[in-house]
C-alpha cells in the first residue's frame, strides 16, 4: 500500500488542455506535487516572463514574476532558490530536514505547475484524470552534506524522467547558491494507483505520451553511482527495537486536505525515536523512507529505532559522503500503528558525527 | 564632492553632519573609502561586516536620536521622498533649489549603488535582499519592512496560509530587523550588552487581529517597528499587508520581558540594553486601544449556548519544533492550542484575532494537554458577519498541571474564499 495523494480539486480545476499548440504547455511529469500537505490553489503559470508571453491569455501574477524559479534553457529541469528562514532552523541552528523536505516539495510543485501542468498543480494529465488515476509516493531518499544555515539561500534543481514501467522518478540537486557547492542530493519514487479502487497502474502508452514529454531522455540521475544509498533495500526487523518512542499523534497542521498525514511530517516521526545522545552528537546525512500505508488523524503511530551494523552500513564510496566509517551511525525504522501494528513506512537513517 | 557639500548644507547641525559621520564611519569600519559621504548618511540600513557592527552603530546613535533632522530620511527606499521629511530650516539655508535636486539626486544614486554594492554578509547574493531576503530599515530607520512569498506547504486546508506561517514571518522580521539595525547579539534576537549579562527576551504576551488571510502564491509585506512597554519590557508591533493591493493582512502587537538565560528569572532592563535599544523606539501602534478592546470584549451577551469544553491529551514537542536552545518555539503553541478546538469551529470558521499569554516554557520533554472552551455564539453589536462569530478560551498545560499558555480567539465565517474564485478564473 502506498502514500496516497489527491485533491478533491483536482476534478474542479480542469487541465487547460494538453492539445494546446505550444510545446512547453505539454504536461509533464511532476509526481511530487503532493508530496506534502499543501493543497494547489489556482494555476499559477509562467515562471518566466518569456514563457507569460507565450502562453497568452494567462494573466501572472506579481508573485510569479517575481518566483525566483525557471525551466533551464532546454525545459526539462527547473532551479529555484530559497532563502533560508529563522524558523526552519533547528537546534543545530541549521535547516532541519523536514524544511529541506519541505523545500522539495515547493519545487517539485513550482516545476509542474511551470512546465504547464493542469492548474491544480498535478502531474495528473488529462488522461490520467478521466480515469482516476492519481501518483503515488513510494520512496524517498534524501542525502544532505551540509545544512544551510539562517539566511542562506539554497538553489534546487529538480528534473523527473520515467522509471520502469509503472512508474516515475523526481531527482533534485540541492546547491548553496553562494559558492554552487552541492549539498544535497535527493530522489523520490512514484507509481501510479486508480484513486478509487486503490490499486497499482501500468503507465499506459497514451498516458506515457502525455506525461514524459518533458524529461530528459537520456536517464540523469541525482545518485549516478553504483551501490548508491537510494537504492538500498530496507528490511524488516523482527527483534525488539533498541530505541522507540510511542503514541505519536497527528496534529491538524500535519494533514492534508484529504485528512491524510502528510510526507514531511513522517520523517519528524521516524527521528522521535533516535536516542538524544545521538541528535546531540550527529547531524543527520540520509535518510530513505519506504511508504506504505496512510495515516489519518485519529490514529497513534509507534515509532521505533534499530541500529543496523555489519555489511549492511553503507559503503562510502561516493565522494560526498561522510569522510569516516567510524562517524557515522546507521539506523533503520519503522513506524506503525500502534494498535494493530500495521507497518506505515520503513526507513533508514545514517549519521555523521557533527565537528564541535 | 559637490554632492558632499551640497548635503551638507541639506543637513545642518553639527551632530549630523556627514563629515562626522563619516569619520565616525571610517573609524568604526576603516572600509569603504570611496563611499565615505554617503555612507555618514546613510548609516544604518547596510550595516558593516558582523565584527564591527556594534561600534559603527554606536557612533550611529547619537545622530539619529539627537537631532531633527533625520538622515534616514535620505534612504535608498524610493518610497521616501526626500522633501516630504525636510525640516523647515533647510529651506532658508539653500542657495538654489537646482543645487539641491543635484544634491539629492547624487545622494539617492550614490546611496542605491551603495544598497547594491554593499554585501554585508558574505555569502548574500545581492539580487534577493530586497526581493525575498531580508528586508530593510524603512521611514526614519524605525520601521523594517521584509516580503515573504507564501510557499506550497506553509498552506493549511482551506489553501490560505496558516496562522502559524503568519506567526512565523513576524518572528523572521522581528530576528531580521535586530540583525540589520545591528543589534544581534549571540543567539537570537538578544543584544550584544543582553549576551554579555546572558540575558534574553522572552514572550510574555502576543495579540493578532487577522483581516484576511493570503493564498499560495501571494506576496506579503510585513512592517515591524519596537517601542518601550513599561520600565523594563520592550513591545514589538506589526503590520502585515498583501503586497499587490496594500490591503491589510494582519496587525499585532507583542510584549517582551527580559530573563536570565541561565536562572529563567525574571530581569530589569539594564541602562546599557536601553541605550542600545531606545533609539529605536517608536510610538506608532499597530492596534489601535479601540480595536484592541473590540477583539477581546469580555461584556457580550451570550446566545445562552452552555460552553463546551474539549480536550486534546498526550501532545509531545518533537524535535523540529525546538529552538536553539531546545525550547519549544512560541509560534507552536498555536497549533497545540487549536488542537482542541472542535473541527466544527474550525471548518466553517477562520481566526479574526488571538491573544496570547504565555506563562511558562516547555521543552522536548514535557507532555501537555490542550483545553478549549467554546463560549457559544456571540451576539456582540456589529455588523451582520458577526452574527454567528464564535468566542474561545484556551489552556495549554503541562499534565502535571502547570499553564503554559493561555488564549484567546475569535472567530468569524469564513469568508468566501478568494483563493477558489482564483481558482475559475484561471480556467477560463
Amino acid at each position: 500500500m502506498l502514500r496516497c495523494h489527491t485533491l478533491p480539486q483536482c476534478r474542479l480545476l480542469a487541465q487547460p488542455g494538453a492539445g494546446a499548440g505550444v510545446l512547453r504547455r505539454r504536461v509533464a511529469p511532476g509526481g511530487t506535487a503532493r508530496w506534502g500537505a499543501a493543497p494547489r490553489v489556482s494555476g499559477v503559470e509562467a515562471s518566466s516572463p518569456s514563457r507569460a508571453a507565450v502562453e497568452g491569455g494567462e494573466r501572472p501574477s506579481m508573485a510569479e514574476r517575481l518566483r525566483l524559479g525557471s525551466l533551464l534553457e532546454d525545459g526539462l529541469s527547473y532551479k529555484e532558490s530559497f532563502i533560508v528562514r529563522c524558523y526552519e532552523v533547528g537546534i543545530n541552528k541549521t535547516a532541519t530536514v523536514e524544511t529541506i523536505a519541505n523545500l522539495l516539495q515547493e519545487v517539485g510543485c513550482n516545476h509542474a505547475q511551470s512546465v504547464g501542468f493542469s492548474t491544480d498543480g498535478f502531474a495528473t494529465t488529462t488522461t490520467m484524470r478521466e480515469l482516476g488515476l492519481i501518483w503515488v509516493t513510494n520512496r524517498m531518499h534524501i542525502e544532505i552534506y551540509k545544512y544551510p544555515a539562517w539566511g542562506d539561500v539554497v538553489e534546487i534543481e529538480t528534473w523527473c524522467q520515467e522509471d520502469g514501467r509503472i512508474g516515475t522518478r523526481r531527482d533534485w540537486i540541492l546547491k548553496d547558491l553562494a559558492n554552487g557547492e552541492v549539498i544535497g542530493r535527493a530522489t523520490s519514487k512514484w507509481v501510479m494507483m486508480n484513486q478509487n479502487t486503490r490499486r497499482l497502474q501500468r503507465v499506459s502508452d497514451e498516458v506515457r505520451d502525455e506525461v514524459f514529454v518533458h524529461c530528459p531522455k537520456a536517464p540523469r540521475l541525482a545518485f549516478p553511482e553504483e551501490n548508491n544509498g537510494s537504492l538500498k533495500k530496507i528490511p524488516i526487523r523482527t527483534d525488539p527495537a533498541e530505541h522507540s518512542r510511542l503514541g505519536l499523534v497527528p496534529r491538524r497542521a500535519d494533514l492534508d486536505m484529504n485528512q491524510h498525514v502528510n510526507n514531511v511530517t513522517y520523517i519528524g516521526w521516524v527521528l522521535e525515536s533516535i536516542p538524544q545522545d545521538i541528535i546531540d552528537s550527529h547531524e543527520l546525512q540520509t535518510i530513505t523512507l519506504d511508504y506504505r500505508r496512510e495515516c489519518q488523524h485519529d490514529d497513534i503511530v509507534d515509532s521505533l529505532t534499530y541500529i543496523e551494523e555489519g555489511e549492511e552500513r553503507c559503503t562510502n564510496g561516493s565522494a560526498f559522503a561522510a569522510p569516516h566509517p567510524e562517524e557515522q551511525r546507521q539506523f533503520l525504522h519503522c513506524l506503525r500503528f500502534a494498535g494493530n501494528g500495521h507497518e506505515i513506512n520503513r526507513g533508514r537513517t545514517v549519521w555523521r558525527k557533527l565537528a564541535r | 564632492m559637490a554632492g558632499f557639500l551640497a548635503a551638507s548644507a541639506f543637513f545642518p547641525g553639527p551632530g549630523s553632519s556627514p563629515a562626522a559621520s563619516a569619520r565616525s564611519s571610517k573609524n568604526a569600519t576603516g572600509e569603504l573609502p570611496e563611499n565615505l559621504s554617503v555612507r555618514g548618511i546613510v548609516a544604518k540600513p547596510n550595516p558593516p561586516p558582523a565584527a564591527l557592527q556594534v561600534k559603527a552603530h554606536a557612533q550611529a546613535l547619537p545622530k539619529v536620536n539627537g537631532t531633527k533632522v533625520n538622515l534616514k530620511t535620505v534612504n535608498p527606499d524610493m518610497e521616501e521622498t526626500v522633501p516630504h521629511s525636510a525640516p523647515k530650516t533647510f529651506y532658508n539655508q539653500l542657495p538654489d533649489w537646482s543645487m539641491l535636486l543635484a544634491a539629492i539626486t547624487t545622494i539617492f544614486l550614490a546611496a542605491e549603488k551603495q544598497w547594491t554594492l554593499l554585501d554585508w554578509k558574505p555569502k548574500k547574493p545581492d539580487m534577493l535582499v530586497d526581493t525575498f531576503g531580508f528586508g530593510r530599515i524603512i521611514q526614519d530607520g524605525l520601521v523594517f519592512r521584509q516580503n515573504f512569498m507564501i510557499r506550497s506547504y506553509e498552506i493549511g486546508a482551506d489553501r490560505t496560509a496558516s496562522i502559524e506561517t503568519l506567526m512565523n514571518h513576524l518572528q523572521e522580521t522581528a530576528l531580521n530587523h535586530v540583525r540589520t539595525a545591528g543589534l544581534l547579539g549571540d543567539g537570537f534576537g538578544a543584544t550584544p550588552e543582553m549576551s554579555k549579562r546572558n540575558l534574553i527576551w522572552v514572550v510574555s504576551k502576543i495579540q493578532l487581529l487577522v483581516e484576511k488571510y493570503p493564498a499560495w502564491g501571494d506576496m506579503v509585506q510585513v512592517d515591524t517597528w519596537v517601542a518601550a512597554a513599561g520600565k523594563n519590557g520592550m513591545r514589538r508591533d506589526w503590520h502585515v499587508r498583501d503586497y499587490n493591493s496594500g490591503q491589510t493582512i494582519l496587525r499585532a502587537t507583542s510584549v517582551w520581558v527580559m530573563m536570565h538565560k541561565k536562572t529563567r528569572r525574571l530581569s530589569k532592563m539594564p541602562d546599557e540594553v536601553r541605550a542600545e535599544i531606545g533609539p529605536y523606539f517608536n510610538d506608532r501602534s499597530a492596534i489601535t486601544e479601540e480595536q484592541g478592546e473590540k477583539s477581546v470584549k469580555t461584556g457580550d451577551k451570550l446566545d445562552g449556548d452552555a460552553t463546551k469544553q474539549f480536550i486534546r491529551k498526550g501532545l509531545t514537542p518533537r524535535w523540529g519544533d525546538l529552538d536553539v536552545n531546545q525550547h519549544v518555539n512560541n509560534v507552536k503553541y498555536i497549533g497545540w492550542i487549536l488542537e482542541s478546538a472542535p473541527i466544527s469551529v474550525l471548518e466553517k470558521h477562520e481566526l479574526a484575532s488571538m491573544t496570547l499569554d504565555y506563562r511558562k516554557e516547555c521543552g522536548r520533554d514535557s507532555m501537555l494537554q490542550s483545553l478549549t472552551t467554546v463560549s457559544g455564539e456571540c451576539t456582540s453589536t456589529g455588523t451582520k458577519q458577526q452574527a454567528s462569530a464564535i468566542k474561545c478560551d484556551h489552556l495549554l498545560q503541562l499534565e502535571s498541571g502547570a499553564d503554559i499558555v493561555k488564549a484567546h480567539t475569535e472567530w468569524r465565517p469564513k469568508r468566501s474564499h478568494t483563493a477558489f474564485e482564483r481558482a475559475s478564473d484561471e480556467i477560463h
